[in-house]
């Protein structure tokens, strides 16, 4: 069967949202705009299961 | 030499045998997922830090207390004008603004972006820094407009028998 690359593309966009968050949260902390910095660390947390998400579904499905 | 040694045991001339190491450093598509779930995982674990000590700051714990220190008199101070002090040390030079007959308000003054020291502007009700036009809102502290991005440490101010006490900073650092 042809392997599917679209959880990999899938999870490229998680790891980039990942980067791109990490980065705001970090600045948010500097700038003492403490909730966003929460916003966003709770955004990241929640970005890890959806990538075992992914990687779950991708996995079994054409390898 | 004799070629017994390449005939016994084996026929082969691989010694080597039991250990395959064709593709042992492919990384496939699987190996490769796996990598990026793990990359996930340690962005996640490496926000709980931050959250928490984000938490922690919004729950005041970076609060200081200090030894009160009276500032001005309420009746030499008008509505609308501002009074420069030193607050905690000598040294820290701070605003108090009085905003209406009971709301006073008190900032460190040194402006967040290269410490110059923020002046009230009464007739724009905003404070302003001279070097980069850096503004401030007067109610939070919260910048406004210009190069600063970080608020101005508050003070915590009290009234007490017709003078104004200073008696605590938020967030300060020195
Ligand atoms: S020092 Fe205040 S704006 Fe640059």
């Amino acid at each position: 069967m042809k392997r599917s690359y679209l959880p990999v593309a899938l999870l490229l966009a998680v790891l980039m949202l990942n980067i791109i968050f990490t980065q705001y949260m970090v600045h948010q902390y500097f700038y003492e705009n403490y909730t966003n910095t929460i916003i966003a660390a709770v955004i990241n947390v929640i970005l890890f299961p959806v990538a075992f998400l992914i990687y779950k579904k991708g996995v079994n499905v054409h390898d | 030499m004799s070629d017994k040694n390449n005939k016994i045991p084996f026929t082969e001339d691989n010694y080597t045998h039991n250990i395959n190491r064709n593709n042992e450093r492919k990384l496939d598509r699987r190996g490769f997922m796996k990598t990026l779930v793990g990359a996930a995982g340690v962005f996640a674990v490496s926000s709980l830090p931050w959250g928490v000590l984000a938490a922690k700051e919004l729950n005041g714990l970076g609060d200081k207390k200090y030894p009160k220190h009276k500032i001005t008199d309420v009746n030499s101070l008008p509505i609308g004008d501002a009074v420069d002090f030193a607050f905690p040390g000598e040294h820290d030079s701070a605003i108090l603004i009085r905003l209406s007959e009971n709301k006073y308000v008190a900032y460190q003054n040194a402006c967040t972006h290269l410490r110059c020291p923020v002046f009230w502007k009464k007739d724009e009700q905003e404070m302003l820094c001279p070097c980069h036009h850096g503004k401030f809102d007067v109610e939070t502290g919260a910048p406004t407009a210009g190069p600063p991005r970080r608020p101005l440490p508050e003070i915590h101010v009290k009234v007490e028998n017709g003078a104004v006490y200073a008696v605590g900073v938020k967030r300060y650092e020195a």
